[in-house]
C-alpha cells in the first residue's frame, strides 16, 4: 500500500510545502525527530536545485511498506536544461551555480538510496528513499 | 463575442491559469470529447432550446429552496438577469466550437461564481439538478430512440465535466493568488535586530528561511552593524526548522561579512537534529563560533567584549574585585 503526495514547485514557498507534506507523512512511518529533520533538508536541496536550474519542477512523495520495512521515497523531476556531467554533479563542491556544491552529493548523503537519470535538454530525474530505523 | 472589451482581462485568466491551447486539447482528450460528441450536440441543439425555458424555470425555483444559495437572488431584477444569463450559458453548451473562446467564456463566469462566494458544493449541486432535469427532458423527447438520447447526455457529460474543471480551477486559482498576497505579507514582517549590551546585537529568526528572507537577515544584521558600531552579533536559530546547504551558504558569507566589518558572530541554537542534517550534507561551519543555546552565545559574546556578570548580592567581592 502506497500513499502518494504530488506536488509542483515552482518557488520558495512551494518548498516549504513540500517539507511540510513530508514531514507527515514520514512521521505517520514512525520516523525519528532526526531522521525527519534529514529527509526536510535532502527534499530541501533537491527542490532548490529544482526551483533553481530548471524553474519548475514536481516532487512526487511515496510512503512505502514492504513487510515490516517503513519508507519514503522522494522523486524529484524537471524538464529543465538536464546535467551534462552527473559524475561532476555529484562531487562535493562542485557547482555551475553559485551555491557551495553541496546540493546533490549532500542529499544523497542523507538518504538510503539515491539515483540519479539525467539528460541534456530533456531534464533530470532523482530518486531517493529513506528507511525508517 | 458579445463583450469584445473584456476578452483581454479573462485571456489574461487563461494565462494566469496557465491553461494554453496545448491543455485544452489535453482536457478534452482526457474527456474523449470530440468530432462525434459535438455533432450529437449540435444535433440536440433545437431541443435543447426548446426546453431552455421550463429547465430555467425549474433549475431557479430548485435554488431559491435552499437558504444558501437563495441569498444570492434577494434582488428580483438582479434574479431576471442571473436567469437570462444562465440560459445562454447552458445554451451554450450545445452549440459546439469548444476553443479558446469558449474556454475564456467559462473562465470568466467560474471567476464571477468565487467572486460573489458561492461555494463549489453548491455550484456542482446546480450542475448536477440541470443535468438529472435535462436527462429527463432528453429521455422524453426521444423516446423512440434511447440510444440516442443517451449517446447526447454521455456527450453533453463530457461538456459539463470541462466546465466543471475550469470552474473549479478559477476557485483555486483565487485562493492561490490569496495565499501569494498573505505570503507577501508575511514577508514584511521584520526580523528585529535587538541591541541588548553595547556594541552586542542579537537577531532571533523565526520560522523557514527561505532565500528572501535569509538575505534580509543579511542586509539588517550588517545595516545594524554599521549604525550601532557593534563588535559582536548573536544570531539565534532555534526558531529554524531547516538549514539546508543554501541557507548554511548564506549564513556563512553573512559571518564572513559581519568580520569585515570588525563583528564577530555567533551562532545559537543549532539543534542536534539540524548539526546532524549540516555534517551530513558537508557543510562547513568550523569557521563559525556557534553554541547550544541562547544563554550560553550570550556568555561567550560578553566574554568577547571583555564584560563580566557579577551577582547584584555580592556586592562586597565585587567591590573587593574592582576596588
Amino acid at each position: 500500500m502506497t500513499d502518494v503526495v504530488q506536488i509542483t514547485v515552482r518557488s520558495d514557498a512551494d518548498i516549504i510545502l513540500v517539507r511540510q507534506q513530508a514531514r507527515m507523512l514520514a512521521k505517520e512511518l514512525g520516523f525519528s525527530s532526526s531522521d525527519l529533520t534529514l529527509i526536510a533538508t535532502a527534499l530541501s536541496e533537491l527542490a532548490r536545485n529544482i526551483v533553481e536550474y530548471a524553474r519548475q519542477g514536481e516532487i512526487v512523495l511515496s510512503q512505502i511498506r514492504q513487510g515490516s520495512r517503513r519508507g519514503i521515497t522522494i522523486i524529484a523531476r524537471d524538464r529543465g536544461p538536464g546535467i551534462a556531467d552527473i559524475e561532476r554533479a555529484m562531487l562535493d563542491g562542485y557547482s555551475t551555480g553559485k551555491g557551495l556544491g553541496l546540493g546533490l552529493p549532500g542529499a544523497k548523503r542523507l538518504m538510503d538510496e539515491f539515483e540519479i537519470t539525467s539528460s541534456l535538454g530533456q531534464g533530470t530525474t532523482v530518486k531517493a528513499t529513506k528507511w525508517a530505523r | 463575442m458579445a463583450e469584445q472589451t473584456n476578452q483581454d482581462s479573462t485571456k489574461s485568466l487563461m494565462e494566469e491559469i496557465g491553461i494554453t491551447d496545448r491543455e485544452i486539447a489535453n482536457r478534452c482528450a482526457f474527456l474523449e470529447l470530440g468530432e462525434k460528441d459535438i455533432k450529437e450536440l449540435l444535433g440536440i441543439d433545437p431541443v435543447a432550446e426548446a426546453y431552455a425555458d421550463p429547465v430555467i424555470e425549474d433549475f431557479y425555483k430548485h435554488l431559491l429552496n435552499f437558504e444558501e444559495t437563495r441569498v444570492f437572488f434577494q434582488d428580483r431584477q438582479v434574479l431576471e438577469r442571473v436567469k437570462r444569463a444562465q440560459k445562454q450559458y447552458f445554451a451554450r453548451l450545445t452549440r459546439g466550437n469548444y476553443d479558446k473562446d469558449y474556454i475564456e467564456d467559462r473562465l470568466k463566469i467560474g471567476a464571477v461564481h468565487e467572486r460573489i462566494g458561492l461555494p463549489v458544493k453548491a455550484y456542482l449541486g446546480m450542475y448536477n439538478f440541470y443535468l438529472r432535469n435535462v436527462a429527463a427532458r432528453l429521455f422524453d423527447e426521444y423516446k423512440n430512440d434511447r440510444e440516442k438520447a443517451l449517446r447526447a447526455f454521455l456527450s453533453l457529460l463530457k461538456v459539463v465535466f470541462l466546465d466543471m474543471g475550469l470552474a473549479i480551477d478559477t476557485y483555486i486559482n483565487r485562493r492561490e493568488q490569496l495565499i501569494g498576497k498573505q505570503q507577501e505579507a508575511m514577508r514584511e514582517l521584520p526580523t528585529p535586530v535587538l541591541r541588548v549590551r553595547e556594541r552586542l546585537l542579537i537577531l532571533p529568526v523565526v520560522g523557514v528561511l527561505e532565500s528572501y528572507r535569509a538575505h534580509q537577515l543579511t542586509e539588517q544584521l550588517l545595516e545594524s552593524i554599521g549604525t550601532t558600531r557593534a563588535k559582536a552579533a548573536i544570531v539565534d536559530i532555534t526558531g529554524v526548522p531547516v538549514v539546508d546547504s543554501r541557507v548554511a551558504n548564506h549564513l556563512l558569507q553573512t559571518v564572513s561579512a559581519a568580520r569585515l566589518m570588525g563583528a564577530t558572530v555567533i551562532l545559537t541554537g543549532l539543534s542536534s537534529q539540524i548539526a546532524q542534517a549540516l555534517v551530513a550534507i558537508g557543510v562547513d561551519l568550523s569557521q563559525v563560533k556557534t553554541t547550544v543555546d541562547l544563554q550560553s552565545g550570550l556568555e561567550e559574546a560578553e566574554r568577547l567584549l571583555g564584560y563580566r556578570l557579577v551577582p547584584a548580592g555580592d556586592k562586597a567581592r565585587s567591590d573587593q574585585l574592582h576596588p
